[in-house]
C-alpha cells in the first residue's frame, strides 16, 4: 500500500516538577506505520527510547478523555490523532492550565473534580426515588437532547483552547458552562435559574466568557458549546434583570 | 468517621493525604441549601450594558458615517446635515450646544463602554503574555479576532477621545470648510485615518461578537452560521472603510483647495430660510 | 510512616467501586476511593451497548420479567454461574436502572407508534405501545429472549459512570486519584486495608480501613490484543491473590470478541457481519465458508473468533509490523447503509485507521474482551478467605456470568453488585466484626515489605527488561491461551509463564527515579500480572472440557459430570510459580434451572448424574404450584429473598404487570 515509511520526529516538551527537571524539548525518531496514532508512536518511544516518558492513555479509543495534549500547538486527543495527518515533525506539549505532573501528563482529574464541586454537577432532587415503581416518564427527544450535552468526556481540550481561561484561571470554562446547561435542561434537577445564577452569574462564570470559541472548535466530541454558552447567557441575564 | 482512631490507639494527627484529586477548599452543599446568599445581579447587568453600549455605539457610527459622508453628495448636503443637529428647526435659531449635548451623551456611552470593556483587558503582564502565547500557539481565527478587537478598542480610547473632545468643545465648527480645514490645515487627517480603521474594524468585530455572544441568528448549524456571520462582518468593514476613505479623501481635497482661506466658514450656495448665517 | 484511616476503602473508581462507595457513604460511613485515574476515565466509560434489566417497556420486551432474564443469564453462563446470585441480580437490576434514571442517566425512551428496524436483514415495522411512551427503552442483544438492554444512544457506560461519579462528588466522597493499591494489609484472617503507592510522587502509604472493597475491573491487559483499557491490568485481583488466603475463581473463563480493529483492538460491532459484511484473508479470499459452510460469517461469536485465529495460524493473515490480521469487508453494503446504519463503525475507522469503510476493508482480529473470573465472593460480596475484604464488578467472581457473560449484563452487574456490597460493607462496619484491631507493627511490616520490593527493582542488579517480558507474556496468552485451547499449547504456556515469572524477579530498571516512573510501574505490575496469567493458563490446562468461552479443542464437550464446578486459585507464598487450584462443585440439586441445552451452540454435554432427578423435581414443583403466581413458584424452587438487602426488597412494577 505505502511506499517507504516516513521517519517521524516527535518533539516532546519534557519536564518533571517532582524531580525538579525544567521544561525542555526532546526529539524522538520513530518509523511511521500504517494507521499509526500518536498513542502507538508514543508507546513505541517509551518502550524503545525513553522508558521514563510520562503520558496518560487509558482507553486509547477517544472515549475516556485522558490523553488531551497540545499537538502542534492545538489541544486534541492524542489517541485519535493519526500521524499521517501531520508533518514529519510533530510537536507535543502538555495541556496548559492544568497542574503539570510530568512530560505530557497533567492533572485534569483534580481540575474536573474542583469544577464538579464548584458547580454542583449532580441532580439536585429532594424526592427519594421509589426504585420498585415504574420510572417517571420523559420525552424521548428530551432524553436525547440531554445526552447530547452529557457526552462531554472531561478531556480538558476546551479549557486549554480558551484564551480567557488561560488569562483568568478562575473562569469556569466552556466545560463548566456546558455542565450547567446539561443540568438545567434536565427536569429531574429541581434547581431554578436563580440557583444556577448563584453558580455562574458573574465574571468567573458565564459573563466571563468572551466568545472566543476556541472551546467549540477544539472539542473532540463536537459539543455545541457555542450555542449552549449563548443560551445560558440569555437565561442568566434574564435572572439578573428580574 | 466515628472513632476508628481511638480504637486503634494510633497517633491521631493524620498527615496530609497524598491526594491530588482531593476535594478543593470550595464549600459544597450536598443538598440544596435554602438559605444561601444570593449572588449580586450586577454582573448580569454590566454584561448586558457592555453589549448594549457597544451596540449603541456601533449603530451610532453607522448613522454617523452616513452623515459625515454627505459631503460626497455636496457641500450643501453636509452643511444641511450639520446644521440640522443644531436644531434650528426646533428653536428657530441654530443652537450648537445641542450638538454638544449629543456629543456628551455619546461620549458618556463611549466612556461607559470603554470602562466595561476594559474589564476584559489582560489585567497584568502575565495575563498579556499568556494570551499572546496562546494565540500564537492555537492559530485560531476567533481568538485572533478578539485580540484585534482588544487592540482597536485600546486605540479608540485615545483616538476617539481626541475626536469627541473636539466635537464637544467646538460644536459650531462642523461644516464643509470647517471640517475640511480641521482635517487638512489642522492636520487631523492622520488621526482620522487611524480612527477610521480602528473604529470600523472594532465595530464590525463587535457586532459579529454580539451575534455569537447572544446566539442571534443561530439556526440549525451554528458553525455554518458563524461562517456566514464572518462574511457579513467582513462586508460591513469593507463597506464602511471604503465609504470612510472616500469621504476622508473628499475632505482632504476640499481642505487642500481651501487651505489658503483656512478658517473661513462655509456659506451655503442656496440661502434658504433654514440656514441663516450668523 | 503515612497512615490514612477510614471506615471503608474502595479500591477502584469504576461503576462498581463508585456505586459501592455511595452506598456505604449513605449509610453514614467514611469512605475513600482509590483510583489509578480520575474515576470518570475508568473503563466502564467504554461500554457502549447497554445495560440489561427486565423493564419490559418496549413492544419487543413485553412480557419480560425476572424469570426470563434469569433463564437467559443461566443459559448464557453455560450453567457455570451461581443461580442464587443470578436471581438476586435479575431482581435488583430494574431497581438499578431506575435509580440511575433518578440520578440523571438520560436513558433512551420509548416513543409510542410505529418505527422501522432491521431484523435479520429485513426491514420490519414495530409499533410501540402508547402506554409505554416516555418509559425507558431497550434494544436487542445476543443471547436474550426479549429486548432488554437499556441504553443511552452509543454511550451507555459513559452516561452511567458520569451519573454515579457525580453522586460520589455530591456525597463528598474523596477520591484519591493516581494512586494504586499494591498490597492488602492483612493478618491471615482479616483484611485491614491496603498499601497504596502514589503514582505521582512514588510515595507509599498505608490506608487502614474496617472494610476494603476491590473493584478494579478486568485484567484484559495480560493479553496482547484486547478491547480493554490500558489500565485493566488486574492489579486488584492480583493483590487479593497475593494475600495467600483470598481466592480467585474461574480465571480461565475469558471472553473474546471476533471483530476488533487491528492493531488498536477497538471494538467494531457485530452488526457489520449481521448486515452482510464478509471476512477475508491476505489474498482476499473469503475463508469462513471453508470452515463453516452453513452459517459462514454469522456463526456464533466464539466459533467465528476461533476460525479466524485458526486461519491466521495457518499463515493466511495479513502480516504487519504489529502482527497479523484479517479483513472485514463491508464495502459491499454501500455508502448509504454504512453512513446511516453503521455510522459509529465509520467514525472509528476514520479516527483510528484513517480509512473509509465505504471504500476500504477494515483490518480486524479477535481480541480478549471480558474476564468472567476474579476475586471469589459470596452473594453479599464478601470475599472468601479474608474477613473485611469485599469485591464487586469485573474484578470479582460474584459468579453471575459463569463461563460466558451476556452482553449488557456486565455494566448491570457493576451497579447491582455495587448496591449490594455497599450495604454489606455498611452492615459489616456497624457490626462488632467490623471493629478495627490492627497493630501499627503490622502496618509497618507491610509498608516496609512493599518498599523493599520497589527498592529491589530500582536498585537491585537485575538485567531483565520489563516491557520485553510484558510483551512476551501478552504474546503467550494471546497465542496459547486464547480463543481455542489445547492441552499441549496450554502446557507450553504454563511452562513459559513460569519461566517468565522467575525472570521477572530479576528485572532491572534504567530510570532510577522513585516518583512517576512508568518503567518501574510496568515492572512491579508485570510480576503481579504473571500470577494472574498463570491462574488463567493453568486453570485452562486443568479444565478438560469446553464450557462457555473456555473451549478446548481436545475436549470439545461440556462435561457436567466432572466439571460442573468452579475453579478456585490461591497463591500461598511468593516463591510458588503456580497457583494452588481447588474446585467447588455447583449443587445441581438446588438449581432452579438444572443443566440442559443452551438453545444454541453444540448439544453434546455430558450430563451430571443429579441432573435428571432435579429436572423431575422442578417439574413436580411447577405442576404442584400451577395456579400460584410466578413469585410463589420461584420461591418454592429456589428461595433467594434472604440474600436481598433490606433496601432492595419489594417487587418490581412493570407497565401491565400485576405485582401482588
Ligand atoms: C470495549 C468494551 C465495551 C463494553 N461494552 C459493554 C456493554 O455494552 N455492556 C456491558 O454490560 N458491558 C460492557 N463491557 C464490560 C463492562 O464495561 C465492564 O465489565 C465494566 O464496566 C467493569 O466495571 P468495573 O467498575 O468493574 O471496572 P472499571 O470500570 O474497569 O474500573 C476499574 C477501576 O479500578 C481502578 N483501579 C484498578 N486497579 C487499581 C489499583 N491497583 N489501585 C487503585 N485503583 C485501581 C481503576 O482506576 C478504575 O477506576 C464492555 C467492555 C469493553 C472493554
Ligand atoms: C475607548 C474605546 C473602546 C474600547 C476600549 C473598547 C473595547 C472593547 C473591548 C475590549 C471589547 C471586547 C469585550 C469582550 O470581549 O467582552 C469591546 C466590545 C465591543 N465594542 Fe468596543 N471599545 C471601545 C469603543 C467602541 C466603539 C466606539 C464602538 C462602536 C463601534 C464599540 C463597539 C463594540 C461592540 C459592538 C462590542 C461587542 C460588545 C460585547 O461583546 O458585549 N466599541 N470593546
Ligand atoms: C456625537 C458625537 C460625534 C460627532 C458629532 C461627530 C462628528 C464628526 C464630524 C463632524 C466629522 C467630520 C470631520 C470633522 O469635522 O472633524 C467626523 C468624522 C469622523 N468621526 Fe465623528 N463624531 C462623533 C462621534 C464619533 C465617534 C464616537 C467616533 C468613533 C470612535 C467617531 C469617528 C469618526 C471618524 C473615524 C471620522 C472620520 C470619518 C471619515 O472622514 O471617513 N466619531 N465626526
Ligand atoms: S466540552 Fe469537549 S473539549 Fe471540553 S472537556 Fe468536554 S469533551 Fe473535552
Ligand atoms: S473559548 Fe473561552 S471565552 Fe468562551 S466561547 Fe469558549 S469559553
Ligand atoms: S486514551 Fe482515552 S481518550 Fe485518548
Amino acid at each position: 500500500m505505502s511506499t517507504s515509511p516516513r521517519i517521524l520526529t516527535l518533539r516532546v516538551l519534557r519536564s518533571s516538577p517532582v524531580e525538579g527537571e525544567a521544561p525542555h524539548w526532546e526529539d524522538f525518531r520513530v518509523e511511521e506505520a500504517e494507521g499509526m496514532t500518536l498513542f502507538l508512536a508514543l508507546t513505541e518511544v517509551r518502550e524503545r527510547l525513553a522508558p521514563s516518558l510520562q503520558f496518560d492513555f487509558v482507553c486509547r479509543a477517544g472515549i475516556c478523555g485522558s490523553c488531551g495534549m497540545l499537538i502542534d500547538g492545538k489541544p486534541g486527543l492524542a489517541c485519535c490523532a493519526l500521524t499521517r495527518d501531520h508533518g514529519t515533525t510533530i510537536t507535543l506539549a502538555p495541556l496548559p492550565v492544568f497542574e503539570l505532573i510530568g512530560d505530557l501528563s497533567v492533572n485534569t482529574g483534580k481540575w474536573m473534580r474542583g469544577t464538579a464541586e464548584r458547580l454542583e454537577t449532580w441532580i439536585h432532587s429532594a424526592a427519594k426515588p421509589d426504585l420498585t415503581a415504574v420510572e417517571p416518564r420523559m420525552e424521548p427527544e428530551l432524553a436525547e437532547a440531554i445526552y447530547e450535552l452529557d457526552r462531554c468526556i472531561e478531556c480538558g481540550c476546551c479549557v486549554a483552547g480558551c484564551g480567557t481561561l488561560r488569562m483568568r484561571e478562575e473562569f469556569v470554562g466552556a466545560i463548566g458552562l456546558n455542565k450547567i446547561a446539561r443540568f438545567r435542561l434536565d427536569p429531574r434537577d429541581e434547581r431554578s435559574d436563580e440557583d444556577f445564577y448563584d453558580l455562574i452569574g458573574d465574571d468567573t462564570g458565564v459573563f466571563g466568557c468572551m466568545s472566543l470559541l476556541g472551546c467549540h472548535d477544539v472539542c473532540p466530541k463536537g459539543l455545541p458549546l457555542q450555542t449552549q454558552i449563548a443560551f445560558l447567557r440569555r437565561k442568566m441575564v434574564a435572572v439578573g434583570l428580574k | 468517621m466515628t472513632g476508628s482512631i481511638e480504637q486503634t490507639g494510633l497517633p491521631a494527627d493524620i498527615p496530609d493525604l497524598p491526594a491530588p484529586g482531593r476535594a478543593a477548599a470550595i464549600p459544597v452543599s450536598a443538598t440544596r441549601a435554602g438559605a444561601r446568599l444570593r449572588k449580586s445581579r450586577w454582573p448580569a447587568r454590566l454584561d448586558l450594558l457592555q453589549s448594549v453600549s457597544g451596540l449603541f455605539l456601533a449603530l451610532f457610527l453607522v448613522a454617523h458615517m452616513f452623515f459625515v459622508s454627505s459631503i460626497l453628495i455636496s457641500k450643501d448636503a453636509f452643511h444641511t446635515v450639520a446644521r440640522f443637529f443644531e436644531a434650528a428647526w426646533l428653536f428657530g435659531k441654530p443652537q450648537p450646544w445641542v450638538v454638544s449635548v449629543v456629543v456628551g451623551v455619546v461620549f458618556t456611552v463611549f466612556v461607559l463602554h470603554a470602562w466595561l470593556a476594559m474589564r476584559k483587558f489582560p489585567a497584568s503582564f502575565r495575563q498579556y503574555r499568556v494570551f499572546s502565547e496562546h494565540k500564537a500557539q492555537l492559530r485560531h481565527s476567533d481568538t485572533g479576532l478578539w485580540w484585534i478587537q482588544l487592540w482597536t478598542g485600546f486605540a479608540l480610547f485615545f483616538l476617539g477621545s481626541v475626536h469627541l473632545y473636539g466635537m464637544l468643545t467646538q460644536p459650531e465648527l462642523i461644516g464643509p470648510y470647517e471640517s475640511a480645514d480641521r482635517i487638512w490645515t489642522g492636520t487631523m487627517w492622520p488621526l482620522y485615518l487611524l480612527l477610521l480603521f480602528a473604529v470600523e474594524i472594532h465595530g464590525s468585530l463587535g457586532l459579529y461578537r454580539l451575534a455569537l455572544k447572544w446566539g442571534a441568528f443561530e439556526g440549525r448549524d451554528p458553525v455554518h452560521t458563524r461562517r456566514r456571520l464572518r462574511v457579513a462582518k467582513t462586508c460591513f468593514s469593507v463597506f464602511f472603510l471604503g465609504l470612510g476613505l472616500v469621504t476622508l479623501l473628499a475632505y482632504v481635497q476640499l481642505g487642500i483647495a481651501h487651505a489658503d482661506q483656512a478658517g473661513q466658514r462655509y456659506a451655503p450656495s442656496v440661502v434658504g430660510n433654514v440656514a441663516v448665517r450668523n | 510512616m503515612r497512615i490514612v484511616y477510614t471506615d471503608v476503602l474502595v479500591v477502584g473508581g469504576g461503576l462498581a467501586g463508585l456505586r459501592a462507595a455511595v452506598g456505604a457513604r449513605r449509610r453514614g460511613q467514611d469512605v475513600i476511593i482509590l483510583s489509578l485515574v480520575p474515576p470518570k476515565r475508568s473503563h466502564s466509560a467504554a461500554a457502549q451497548g447497554g445495560m440489561q434489566a427486565s423493564l419490559g417497556n418496549t413492544f419487543k420486551g413485553a412480557g419480560d420479567n425476572e424469570d426470563v432474564h434469569f433463564e437467559d443469564t443461566v443459559r448464557g453462563s453455560d450453567w457455570g454461574c451461581d443461580q442464587e446470585v443470578a436471581r438476586l441480580f435479575v431482581h435488583a437490576a430494574p431497581q438499578a436502572v431506575r435509580e440511575l434514571a433518578a440520578w440523571g442517566v438520560p436513558w433512551n425512551r420509548v416513543k409510542a407508534g410505529p418505527r422501522q428496524v432491521v431484523m435479520d436483514g429485513q426491514h420490519v415495522t414495530l409499533t410501540e405501545p402508547e402506554a409505554s411512551h416516555g418509559l425507558i427503552a431497550a434494544r436487542d442483544f445476543g443471547g436474550t429472549k426479549k429486548w432488554r438492554t437499556c441504553y443511552v444512544s452509543d454511550g451507555t457506560g459513559h452516561a452511567m459512570l458520569y451519573a454515579v461519579s457525580d453522586q460520589a462528588v455530591a456525597e463528598r466522597i474523596p477520591v484519591h486519584e493516581r494512586t494504586e493499591a499494591v498490597a492488602l494489609i492483612h493478618d491471615g484472617t482479616r483484611c485491614h486495608g491496603a498499601i497504596v503507592r502514589d503514582l505521582v510522587t512514588g510515595e507509599l502509604s498505608a490506608y487502614v480501613a474496617k472494610a476494603t472493597c476491590i473493584a478494579t475491573g478486568g485484567f484484559g491487559r495480560i493479553y496482547r490484543v484486547t478491547t480493554n483499557a490500558l489500565i485493566n491490568e488486574g492489579i486488584g485481583a492480583a493483590i487479593a491473590l497475593e494475600t495467600g488466603v483470598a481466592t480467585l475463581a474461574n480465571m480461565e473463563a475469558v471472553q473474546f470478541h471476533p471483530t476488533t480493529i487491528f492493531p488498536a483492538g477497538i471494538l467494531v460491532t457485530e452488526g457489520c457481519r449481521g448486515d452482510g459484511g464478509l471476512l477475508k484473508d491476505a489474498s482476499g479470499h473469503r475463508f469462513m465458508p471453508d470452515y463453516e459452510p452453513e452459517k459462514k460469517e454469522l456463526a456464533s461469536r466464539d466459533v467465528v473468533s476461533r476460525r479466524m485465529e485458526e486461519h491466521i495460524r495457518a499463515g493466511h493473515g495479513v502480516k504487519t509490523r504489529f502482527g497479523d490480521h484479517l479483513w472485514l469487508d463491508i464495502t459491499l453494503l454501500g455508502a448509504q447503509h454504512i453512513n446511516g446504519k453503521l455510522r459509529e463503525v465509520k467514525e472509528i475507522c476514520q479516527h483510528f485507521l484513517g480509512i473509509d469503510p465505504v471504500k476500504d476493508m477494515i483490518p480486524v482480529r479477535p481480541a480478549q474482551h471480558y474476564s468472567m473470573g476474579g476475586i471469589r465472593t459470596d452473594a453479599a460480596g464478601q470475599a472468601r478467605g479474608l474477613a473485611g475484604l469485599f469485591a464487586c464488578g469485573e474484578a470479582a467472581c460474584w459468579d453471575l456470568h459463569g463461563f460466558n457473560r451476556l452482553g449488557g449484563n456486565s455494566v448491570a452487574e457493576t451497579v447491582v453488585a455495587g448496591m449490594i456490597v455497599g450495604e454489606t460493607m455498611a452492615d459489616f462496619v456497624e457490626s462488632s466484626a467490623g471493629e478495627l484491631q490492627v497493630s501499627t507493627a503490622l502496618v509497618r511490616e507491610f509498608l516496609e515489605r512493599e518498599q523493599a520490593k520497589i527498592d529491589t527493582l530500582l536498585h537491585g542488579n537485575g538485567k531483565e527488561n520489563a516491557s520485553e517480558l510484558m510483551r512476551r507474556m501478552q504474546d503467550i496468552m494471546t497465542e496459547k491461551v486464547g480463543i481455542f485451547r489445547r492441552g499441549d499449547l496450554l502446557q507450553e504456556a504454563v511452562d513459559e509463564l513460569q519461566a517468565l515469572l522467575l525472570r521477572s524477579r530479576k528485572i532491572g530498571i534504567d530510570t532510577k527515579r522513585a516518583g512517576a516512573n512508568p518503567e518501574l510501574v510496568t515492572a512491579y505490575r508485570l510480576q503481579k500480572m504473571l500470577k494472574l496469567a498463570l491462574c488463567v493458563a493453568y486453570g485452562a490446562l486443568q479444565r478438560t472440557e469446553s464450557r462457555g468461552a473456555h473451549f478446548r479443542e481436545d475436549y470439545p464437550r461440556r462435561d457436567d459430570a466432572s466439571w460442573l464446578k468452579r475453579t478456585l486459585a490461591t497463591w500461598h507464598d511468593d516463591f510458588q510459580t503456580l497457583p494452588t487450584l481447588a474446585y467447588e462443585s455447583l449443587d445441581v440439586t438446588r438449581m432452579e434451572l438444572p443443566p440442559g441445552w443452551r438453545g444454541y451452540g453444540a448439544k453434546n454435554a455430558i450430563e451430571h448424574p443429579a441432573t435428571e432427578a432435579r429436572v423431575a423435581e422442578v417439574a413436580t414443583i411447577r405442576s404442584a404450584f400451577e395456579r400460584a403466581d410466578r413469585y410463589t413458584v420461584q420461591q418454592a424452587l429456589m428461595p433467594f429473598d434472604h440474600l436481598v438487602p433490606e433496601a432492595f426488597r419489594g417487587r418490581n412494577a412493570r407497565p401491565g404487570e400485576q405485582t401482588s
